[in-house]
């Protein structure tokens, strides 16, 4: 063998060797990378696979015998919580009708306290309230709750809402359609779909750009879960070798609904939409069991592009979208192809404005949960947060916000802006918050005003003086105090010269007058008298968590606060004194239905009962002898409320905060840039909060006198005692009990002889006795 | 008895009960020189609007759900016999027999604080009816006596809302 040729054949025996070896040795290297991603995608899959999101549940509703609940509120109610109406009950989940006479097979409910199995109950209601109810087998049931409805889901931890669906809960059209429009092959293919790249290629190069991808679910839910947007080959291939691995690993089921719960559907202000659960609920305010063909197409339709095809901000883009859809559902006979075209011909359907949809209250939930709860027993899978949230009252404040906020809008003469507000409504007495709506725009969750707006509170701040002044003994409502003019050299050396909003001065006025027809003068005189230390101590008592600045202007209302700061004030002032800190959570139960330990709730004795309730009287009459006159148009004949109307400087902020015997409310309305609204608290949010109420069922504020203190009659001008049958502007104000008050001498009767308190006494008894 | 009961009904506070003032009252530079009040003197003219004494009840939802509350607390359930009395408050916020049960669970969960102005919330919202204060002075009491203030206790069983 010549030398030449041995050589040759040398080095072809070395390059087979060389080849040999490197080959093995990036086949090792690719078998540890595959190694490693499959690591990745297993733990993280099962991570998410198994990271059940904490449910949120809404107040269930209470039912018993007089519970304000009519016939058709009541069917309403079981219709919002999926309850079928059937011929005969057939089952948990249904019930059956006749006339005022319901049939309810309730289902089995966890509720904080109890795990109440399925049971079925008759009730009775007529068109005002439920008058009776009765175990199906006889037995009493004086009281029975209705299951608390679902808002929401959120990782507590980081906030995320997902509303997860589970395997059982996608409907056959969504796991058909979503494979026919994105997927055709999913059933078949091991996570890459070879015939699907060429078949996307062949199309791409038919048309000289990017027509198609040739993406699989599993690619895609990889590409989600893992990996930057950028397309690079070696983006790509670590995509391909992932998708691989987790279809080696789990199910095609587990995969499908995996990529149903993640898939991005749209962004609604700062938050992403993921998946199909949060999507028919951000879309439809329905659950996704209860979408049609054509809910369905629109939603498959958006996976493609969903800014592009944003059904509000491109509606004809996303009609001819979904109208593909169904007529490819209609062209593979997932749908009968009638049916498709009777969908095609329906309107998009999109959610009004409301609904179950909360944004802004799950605000409060993850602020709540945030200050009560351990960091890491939030951490665990399937939680249940249970909540106050009231879905009625709910939808009655942001009704009345819409509103009115497009009426005044209308009535504005500032062009190219739209007036804002916030509405905060809480059952006083156990602090219960039941609905926080956090703007107009109630469906997107931005910039939460009645949580985050800090405005400048105007006259709300004026009952802290009064019950100030109260609270010292040497005041009464009918003491007269000097509405006149006041100049004051401040410390940086000006001068401050308040004025009344109305610029004229009243003189001598009784106290209870000043704080109804909210005078600044004779406020500012009182505040000072009082001192403005003892003034900021009293809001601090009432609930305000940081100390004001000590400026006489504090006495105006210069401090800035959020509408829910006002609420935790004024909830003291409903409330006989008795502080009680707000809450959205009521509790959390861990997957076993066991309770979190929380912070509890804290009552505490902020005021004295005797000297709020010489308050309140006082605030009763701003809605009949003061700012707040226009609130009785809008509520029912003879509702009795207490409040206070606030206007900031510039009609920059328009405040109410009022309460009626079951509820309290605050509302903010103004100008997200500050700008002047022109409107005081009577014209702004006077008539939200009214409406709002209006729609809850008040009941008249009936406060209970304490002990000490008892009710008197007073001319509301002079504040001289008086009777209704003689002076016009009586009004009847609280006084501890005995006090010496200044008679009216045109409607004194004749003097009658001096009696002593047993006298009165044993006068009473033979009133009772007789 | 009912002449006692009037009697001594009051309400003990943990605040300093105002004197009555006389007004015009002393202070404000606003005021005017306090003259003596006119001829007609003691008591004034008009019919003072007057609380009727009142009697609280359970309803038959609230009994049934404070039912269900001592039965969880016979089984140590604390949490949940407080929460079925959270629910039988919403249905009845100013019932003071179910602040005066909650005063009652708080003690034996040993949070006499929060007992104590459940007691204080029962006592004010059972102005004029005698026998729903007689059971929120004996919570305070012993609510007052759990924290070492014998004294204020003392104080509070003395103004005899005690039969």
């Amino acid at each position: 063998m010549p030398a030449v040729a041995r050589s040759r054949v040398r080095r072809w025996r070395y390059f087979f060797i060389l080849s040999g070896l490197s080959g093995i040795l990036l086949a090792a290297i690719a078998a540890i990378w595959v190694v490693h991603l499959d690591r990745v995608v297993t733990r993280e899959f099962q991570g998410r696979l198994w990271s059940v999101p904490a449910r949120v549940y809404a107040a269930p509703l209470e039912l018993y015998a007089g519970a304000p609940i009519s016939a058709n509120d009541l069917e309403q109610q079981l219709q919002a919580l999926h309850y079928r109406r059937a011929d005969a009950a057939s089952g948990p989940g249904t019930y059956r009708r006749t006339g005022n006479a319901f049939d309810l097979q309730a289902r089995r409910v966890r509720f904080i306290d109890e795990q109440r199995d399925a049971q079925r109950v008759s009730i009775h209601a007529d068109n005002a309230s439920i008058t009776s109810m009765r175990l199906a087998d006889g037995g009493d049931l004086p009281v029975f709750r209705l299951d608390p409805p679902v808002i929401g889901s959120l990782f507590p931890i980081h906030g995320e809402d997902r509303l997860i669906v589970a395997p059982a809960e996608v409907p056959a059209l969504l796991r058909e359609g979503i494979k026919l429009i994105e997927d055709r092959r999913f059933d078949e293919h091991r996570g890459v779909d070879l015939y699907g790249v060429l078949r996307a290629s062949w199309a791409n190069l038919r048309a000289g750009h990017v027509v198609q991808g040739g993406s699989t679910l599993t690619q895609q839910l990889v590409k989600n879960y893992f990996l930057s947007d950028e397309q690079t080959f070696g983006r790509k291939a670590t995509e391909a070798v992932m998708a691989m691995r987790l279809e080696a690993h789990y199910s095609k089921q587990d995969i499908l609904v995996a990529y149903l719960n993640e898939v991005y559907l749209g962004q609604d202000g700062a938050r992403a939409i993921h998946g199909f659960g949060l999507g028919s609920e951000y879309y439809f305010a329905k659950p996704l069991g209860e979408l049609g063909p054509a809910e369905l197409a629109l939603l498959i339709g958006l996976v493609k592009g969903p800014s592009f095809y944003d059904p509000r901000k491109h509606p004809e883009r996303a009609l001819a979208r979904r109208n593909l859809v169904l007529k490819e559902f209609g062209d593979v006979r997932l749908i009968d192809t009638a049916v498709a075209r009777r969908e095609a011909a329906t309107a998009l359907g999109l959610r009004p404005p409301g609904g179950s949809y909360v944004p802004a209250y799950l605000d409060l939930v993850r602020r709540d949960l945030k200050r009560n709860y351990a960091e890491a027993d939030l951490a665990a899978a399937g939680l249940s947060v249970y909540t106050s949230l009231d879905l009625r009252a709910q939808a009655s404040a942001e009704r009345a916000l819409t509103k009115n906020l497009l009426r005044l809008d209308l009535k504005s003469t500032v062009r190219g802006q739209h007036l804002e507000g916030a509405v905060i409504v809480v059952e006083p007495s156990s602090g219960d918050v039941v609905a926080v709506v956090g703007g107009r725009e109630v469906d997107t969750s931005g910039f939460d005003r009645a949580l985050d707006a800090r405005r400048p509170i105007g006259s709300l701040v004026k009952p802290a003086v009064y019950l100030t002044a109260l609270e010292t003994g040497r005041y009464t409502a009918a003491t007269l105090i000097e509405d006149a003019p006041i100049e004051l050299k401040l410390a940086d050396g000006s001068v401050w010269a308040p004025q009344n909003f109305e610029r004229q001065v009243y003189g001598q006025v009784p106290l209870a007058r000043a704080l109804a027809e909210s005078m600044n003068l004779a406020t500012v005189r009182l505040g000072l008298d009082l001192g403005l230390p003892k003034v900021a101590a009293t809001l601090e008592r009432l609930g305000l968590e940081s100390a004001p600045t000590l400026n006489p202007s504090l006495l105006l209302g210069t401090v800035e606060m959020s509408p829910l700061e006002v609420v935790q004030v004024y909830t003291t002032l409903a409330d006989g004194g008795f502080r009680t800190r707000l809450r959205a959570v009521r509790a959390v139960l861990n997957e076993h239905g066991e309770p979190l330990k929380s912070f509890k709730v804290q009552v505490e004795a902020a005021a004295p009962p005797a000297a709020v309730y010489q308050l309140d009287r006082m605030l009763m009459l701003v809605p009949t002898h003061g700012t707040a006159r226009g609130a009785a148009a809008r509520l029912p004949p003879g509702l009795v409320i207490a409040g206070k109307t606030g206007t900031s400087s510039d009609t920059r902020d328009s405040w109410f905060a009022g309460f009626t015997g079951n509820y309290l409310s605050v509302v903010w309305v103004g100008y997200d840039d500050n700008r002047d609204t022109g409107l005081t608290g009577a014209q702004g949010a006077l008539p939200v909060w009214a409406d709002t109420m209006a729609s809850l069922k008040p009941v008249s504020f009936d406060p209970i006198v304490p002990d000490s203190v008892e009710d008197r009659w007073i001319g509301f001008d002079d504040g001289l005692e008086t009777n209704p049958t003689c002076s016009a502007d009586a009004v009847v104000i609280g006084v501890p009990k005995d006090t010496r008050l200044p008679v009216n001498p045109k409607c004194a009767s004749p003097p009658s002889p001096h009696v002593t308190a047993g006298d009165k006494i044993k006068e009473w008894l033979k009133s009772i006795v007789h | 008895m009912l002449g006692t009961t009037l009697l001594l009904a009051g309400c003990p506070s943990p605040w300093p009960r105002p004197s009555p003032p006389s007004s015009p009252g002393p202070i404000p530079p606003a005021q005017p020189p306090s003259a003596p009040v006119p001829a007609p003197s003691v008591p004034p003219a008009p019919p003072r609007p007057q609380a009727a004494p009142r009697e609280n009840h359970l309803s038959p939802a609230t009994r049934s759900l404070v039912t269900q509350a001592h039965r969880l607390l016979a089984h140590g359930d604390i949490d949940g016999a407080s929460s079925t009395l959270d629910r039988a408050l919403r249905i009845e916020p100013s019932n003071p027999l179910l602040w005066i049960e909650l005063g009652r669970v708080r003690l034996t969960e040993g949070d006499a604080h929060q007992a104590e102005v459940c007691a204080r919330k029962a006592l004010a919202l059972a102005s004029g009816d005698h026998a729903a204060q007689a059971q929120a002075a004996r919570v305070l009491a012993d609510a007052l006596r759990a924290q070492g203030r014998n004294p204020e206790a003392q104080e509070v069983e003395s103004r005899a809302y005690l039969p």
